[in-house]
């Protein structure tokens, strides 16, 4: 029970102060929201002042941050400058279009990786080792927008794919059966290039860990023993090679809402990503600010389901008090 | 469960506004003045698409701060009068006539009868009226509310009857009828309550109903999808019909779709996704002319456009600040044979070809020839010389030292950085040009990409910074709107902010001829002044002028009647004129 | 070391030595423009002209297409002029250059007389030589990749020893900071970060920059990592017996646990090593990165991320090839050092 509490008093804790040290952050970079307005000659400073002190943004550091947290109390995120509408229902209406496309991601990247790794773990060196290792060095290298700018490119002139938005202009008008199929084909492009990118990096380390497990006394002597190799592989080595795949699933899990943002604004796809990252150019605070709680809730609980799963898998770990006497 | 029932609702509202197809214009009613265009022609139906690059953030017309959110406000509201962006000159709109007093202070507009919102409730003086004072309230901070304030004093609305009102200007101000288009009007029946209680920033956002929000525009909303696109059908009482009498706007529906990037833009209408395409950086233009043959598209190549782009130099007062590095290099900035030796040494051709893909014009000031109405054909355009750039800073005490770099007087060598927008490709581009360009002087010249608003910052607020490389103009061919970057006490007198009275004599005589122009109603006797003005300008170079680019749309074979302008927007000034060609006409809602 | 592993040493030694002495490989300067020549393909190497074949292979140069092809379609076509051979020599006057920004000197490994032009992987948009500029960026990409993830994972396995052997309060309060660091709107700050410092940094100085920040950015994934592996590793048999001999913190730590946790460390620098060089094409938004005229890899690949560039100008992907050579390189040997 302890336990949790203190897991508890820790997200509260990483929650304050992730929210002083933005509201911190967001003062030391240069520029306010209205500096755009400034480029106009049409439009007067005292114009922009006076819409700068109606949203409270000539206002002290200290004060904007105390007049925050008393509003977050009770769930009130602020508004938004440039929608001009709460903060907390735009975030949401758009977060659940993210998690749709980073969990099908997730899902299906963990789905791959792991069967990838065990595999070009267990036969390093072979066809299909040298072949992952070629693929997944490209995948790192070149940066995720040109990736997705490529197979964006693709995608447009190959006209099976939906392209752009969650739903085609006629969604209404369709059968459920076709709803389906209309969401899966526009969810098809965003959710390739996640997998393709985040395959990329679980699988290099999927496949070390299984190499080096496979070098371990114990394995050998199983082998010797005349184990086959599938029960080798999913008994004995999955598990010992499972702990750096599951602090990666920590992260995966962690950047549910935050990771998919680069991918959300090439396709269109309307989630988190392009409004948050328009938000934070535009230095459209409470919004930014929203999201970042937003994503550091599910960074408390990525962290939190990454560290159950391995206690769960390593019982010895929760030997606790001052790990270094062992009591 | 909540959430289930809120869902279920959200998709049943979406397949009955799906299934509603887009409203038949309204026949005329008796008594009802309608605006005739006699030279536009077309047929009914059918939907285009339209890309943009990020999602409108609010359809209040009053508040609205943004261009994205402005395309999507501009087709459902109307001006009481319009400027033709094809012709640029300014042509009755709500107005159907005005008279100007003869001292060019009052003006009395007669409105068009008849006149109905989106919504059928019609449209009279009253609702003139409250739009004006929405827009002047302090309490309301609509950043148009600049425009209405001459002299520091508030222009005066007055209903004479129910179709007439009367403006009076503080002081004659030329051109003064231009200053109505981009003013919607506003439906006091549904604003007035918002607006008494205090919440009128709130009114029309995004989540606003379809019943809530009426305009006097082409197009009213029919719905919107959060984060991918909106909606908009034909208003039924749109007061303008073509030349047989036809009520406009042809088409059914216009749908602006989220799209992204400029780049995924591009390959969307490649695809034929989405219909037209406004603003195409030239290398865009230059890859869908090549892929011409295959897509069936028609590419508009519309000339320079009023954007003029610069290098400036920081000569602001420094004095309570600590920026000696920067303070010590105005000495140079300051020197205007160091100037005129950059603006010589400058490769504009380069610019013109590299930059703008040989789309687009070189500049010597800041009129450039895509503003036939005022530009000065009078003022020289040198040619790229690096031996008269060295003449000059010879002449100007400057020599160059054993290693071939340029030294003042004092034997400091020339160097300094120029800053610019890390987000504009073209602007980075020409300071490398830049670059390159003043080291054949011996300048050793650093380039500086910082982000948009951090260098908005070192440039009004913190004046922490050598040179600046930025570009302004665009917003309308008449002199007036840029008052602020000319007039000594400008608010966007870049190189010398804050000041209070002129720095130097051409400053002063630069603001008395911008003065007197701003109240001269007639079109010659401004346009000498502010010739005179652009030679002052040129001449005394505060800034180094680059280049202009022009202006590039394309759309789809299929839309009829497209005309792009150079003025802002674009493609869509038009859009009830904007009709589908072809045999088939779809209905509403294609995948 | 088995000979795989010699192999896969000589080969980055040598590719790295090709770097180091930039200026002796390249044919060219990296920041002299040739503005009559944008966006030009590669020059080809001939070895068989009019008069019969040719053991020194020569290129032409390329000239731009008859003016009247560029009415609607502007595209520098450029055709060769074979009215002039430039025979492809060795040991080349050309640009000077510094050795190890010592030496001032001007010999070239292979070049051509002026005014022909040698450009093997074509030309950018102000008509500068890819491929000397290819070399010259590998200079600094490659030595700030790998500085930054030395630095990301040095402080990353502390904190990650550290919280996984210790465990409890010191584990908890170490990953709530890295929890922190993983949260925070690291744009903001590397925007204060800008307008803290002057504006002209030299590239050095950027240099130092560009690591520093990524190193600080980055740590907090290795030490997650490895903290996991720490926390399970601390209760293996074998450590306990250790302490039970009375080894102390450190020498268990060396000893048992260093060697185990190698492997993930190895991983993750084959994997940080590339992303940590493109990764300057984010900060360069923010005018954190090299400026120009100066080349890095990572200002090269953000001239890709244009749609109408990357489609048309393929020779310019050059850069993109580069660093996956480069992450193959390093990810096989990250391989073979934990296997061998």
């Amino acid at each position: 029970m302890s336990y949790i509490a203190r897991r508890l008093m820790r997200a509260i804790l990483l929650l304050l102060g992730v929210s002083a040290l933005c509201f911190l952050f967001t003062e030391m970079a240069p520029g306010s929201f209205f500096d755009e307005m400034r480029l106009n000659p049409q439009i007067s400073p005292a114009t922009i002042a006076a819409l700068r002190s109606r949203y409270g943004l000539d206002q002290p550091l200290v004060v904007r941050y105390e007049r925050w947290i008393k509003a977050a109390l009770h769930a009130d995120l602020g508004h938004s400058i440039a929608y001009n509408t709460p903060v907390a229902p735009l975030l949401w209406s758009r977060a659940k279009n993210t998690l749709l496309l980073s969990t099908t991601a997730l899902f299906l990247t963990w789905l791959i990786s792991v069967p990838l790794g065990l595999w070009t773990g267990a036969r390093p060196g072979g066809q299909v080792d040298r072949l992952v290792t070629l693929v997944s060095s490209l995948l790192i290298s070149v940066p995720e927008l040109v990736i997705a700018m490529a197979l964006l490119a693709i995608a447009v002139r190959w006209h099976f794919l939906r392209v752009g938005g969650m739903m085609s202009a006629d969604f209404g008008d369709l059968s459920a059966w076709e709803k389906l199929s209309d969401l899966l084909l526009h969810l098809a492009l965003p959710v390739f290039i996640l997998v393709l990118c985040e395959t990329a990096v679980i699988v290099r380390h999927v496949r070390a860990s299984v190499l080096e497990v496979l070098q371990a006394r114990y394995v050998q002597a199983a082998l010797g023993y005349g184990t086959s190799r599938t029960r080798l592989l999913v008994r004995h080595v999955l598990p010992v090679a499972a702990n750096p795949a599951i602090s990666l699933l920590g992260f995966s899990l962690a950047g549910l809402l935050s990771g998919s943002l680069m991918v959300e604004v090439v396709c269109g796809w309307p989630g988190l990503g392009p409004l948050i990252l328009e938000a934070t150019l535009a230095r459209d605070l409470y919004l930014v600010i929203g999201g970042i709680m937003f994503s550091a809730l599910f960074m408390v609980g990525g962290n939190l389901v990454a560290d159950a799963m391995l206690f769960a898998l390593d019982p010895r770990i929760r030997g606790e008090g001052n790990g270094a006497d062992g009591h | 469960m909540k959430l289930i029932a809120r869902l279920t609702l959200q998709v049943c509202l979406f397949t009955a506004a799906c299934f509603a197809a887009a409203p038949a214009p309204e026949a005329a009613q008796p008594g009802e003045e309608l605006a005739r265009m006699p030279d536009v022609s077309g047929r009914y139906g059918g939907h285009l698409t339209i890309g943009q690059r990020s999602e409108p953030k609010t359809l209040n017309p009053v508040t609205v701060t943004d261009a994205v959110s402005r395309e999507v406000i501009g087709r459902l509201m109307g001006d009481l009068i319009e400027i033709n962006r094809s012709s640029q000159q300014t042509e009755p709109a709500l107005a159907k006539s005005w008279k100007i007093s003869a001292d060019g202070r009052i003006f009395t507009l007669q409105l068009r009868k008849g006149t109905r919102f989106s919504d059928g409730n019609p449209f009279d003086a009253d609702d003139v009226l409250f739009s004006f004072r929405v827009y002047m309230d302090e309490a309301v901070d609509s950043p148009q509310r600049d425009l209405l304030i001459i002299d520091g004093k508030p222009i005066v609305v007055t209903k004479l009857d129910q179709y007439s009102v009367r403006f009076a200007l503080p002081r004659p101000y030329a051109a003064a009828e231009r200053l109505f288009d981009g003013l919607a009007m506003l439906p006091k029946h549904l604003l007035e309550k918002p607006y008494r209680e205090g919440h009128f920033a709130q009114a029309w956002s995004l989540n606003a109903q379809a019943t809530e929000i009426a305009g006097l525009g082409p197009f009213r909303l029919k719905h919107y999808v959060p984060g991918q696109r909106i909606v908009v059908e034909r208003n039924p009482y749109y007061w303008k019909v073509d030349h047989e009498n036809q009520r406009l706007p042809y088409l059914d529906e216009l749908v602006f779709l989220f799209v992204g990037t400029e780049d995924a833009q591009v390959m969307r209408f490649e695809a034929g996704e989405t219909d037209i395409i406004s603003r195409l950086s030239s290398e865009n233009y230059n890859l869908l002319s090549r892929e011409k043959s295959r897509a069936g598209s028609q590419l508009a190549d519309m000339g320079p456009s009023l954007e003029y782009n610069f290098l400036l130099f920081n000569l602001n007062d420094l004095g309570g600040k600590k920026l000696e590095e920067v303070s010590g290099k105005q000495a140079w900035f300051r020197d205007l044979k160091f100037r005129q030796a950059i603006s010589s040494a400058v490769d504009r051709d380069s610019i013109v070809r590299l930059v703008y893909g040989t789309r687009g014009a070189a500049l010597w000031g800041n009129v450039g020839p895509g503003n036939k109405l005022w530009i000065n054909q009078a003022i020289p355009h040198p040619s790229r010389s690096v031996e008269t750039a060295r003449q000059l800073l010879k002449s100007a005490g400057y020599s160059w030292n054993s290693a071939g770099q340029l030294v003042d007087s004092r034997g400091h060598s020339i160097e300094f950085s120029i800053i610019t927008s890390s987000s504009n490709g073209q602007r980075m581009k020409m300071a490398t040009l830049l670059q390159d360009d003043l080291s054949h002087l011996g300048m050793q010249v650093h380039v500086i990409p910082l982000e948009f608003r951090a260098m908005i910052d070192r440039v009004f607020q913190s004046f922490d910074y050598d040179a600046a490389i930025m570009g302004l103009g665009g917003g309308d061919a008449d002199p007036n709107p840029e008052m602020n970057v000319w007039g000594a006490t400008g608010t966007s007198h870049l190189w010398h902010l804050g000041e209070t009275q002129p720095a130097t004599d051409w400053e002063r005589e630069l603001d008395q001829l911008m003065q007197q122009q701003m109240v001269t109603l007639d079109y010659a006797k401004r346009k000498q002044l502010y010739d005179r003005a652009q030679q002052l300008i040129a001449e005394n170079l505060p800034f180094i002028f680059l280049g202009s680019p022009n202006i590039l749309a394309g759309a789809n074979a299929r839309v009829g009647n497209f005309h792009p302008a150079i003025l802002d927007p674009y493609t869509l000034w038009n859009s009830d004129e904007l009709y589908v060609r072809g045999p088939a006409i779809e209905r509403a809602g294609i995948r | 070391m088995g000979i795989k592993t010699s192999i896969l040493l000589a080969a980055l030694a040598f590719s790295h030595l090709i770097l180091l002495f930039a200026g002796f490989f390249a044919p060219c300067d990296p920041t002299t423009q040739d503005r009559e020549l944008p966006y030009a393909p590669p020059t080809h190497l001939r070895f068989r002209d009019a008069s019969g074949f040719h053991l020194r292979p020569f290129v032409y140069a390329w000239t731009s297409s008859s003016a009247g092809e560029q009415s609607d379609d502007y595209q520098e076509n450029y055709r060769e002029d074979r009215s002039r051979e430039f025979p492809l020599q060795f040991c080349v006057r050309g640009a000077s250059y510094k050795v190890l920004g010592v030496f001032k000197t001007d010999v070239h490994l292979f070049g051509t007389t002026e005014p022909g032009k040698l450009s093997l992987l074509g030309t950018d948009s102000y008509g500068r030589d890819e491929f000397s500029r290819l070399l010259f960026g590998g200079q600094i990409s490659v030595a700030a990749g790998i500085a930054a993830t030395a630095i990301a994972l040095l402080v990353g396995s502390i904190f990650g020893l550290i919280a996984g052997y210790y465990g409890g309060w010191t584990d908890e309060s170490l990953m709530g900071v890295t929890e922190l660091f993983l949260s925070l709107p690291w744009l903001y700050f590397l925007l204060g970060v800008r307008a803290f410092l002057p504006l002209h940094l030299s590239t050095v100085r950027t240099f130092f920059l560009l690591t520093g920040v990524i190193g600080l950015i980055g740590w907090a994934r290795p030490a997650r990592l490895v903290r996991g592996l720490v926390l399970s590793l601390r209760h293996r048999n074998y450590v306990l017996s250790a302490r039970g001999f009375g080894g102390s913190d450190f020498y268990i730590v060396r000893r048992h646990i260093l060697p185990e946790i190698a492997g993930v460390l190895l991983t993750q620098a084959s994997l940080l090593i590339p992303r940590y060089i493109a990764a300057e094409v984010t900060l360069s938004f923010f005018g954190l990165g090299v400026n120009e005229p100066a080349p890095t890899w990572g200002n090269m690949l953000s001239t890709l991320q244009q749609y109408s560039v990357l489609v048309s100008y393929g020779w310019l992907l050059a850069p993109a090839a580069a660093l996956v050579v480069t992450s193959v390189l390093y990810s096989s040997l990250a391989d073979a050092i934990h296997r061998g």
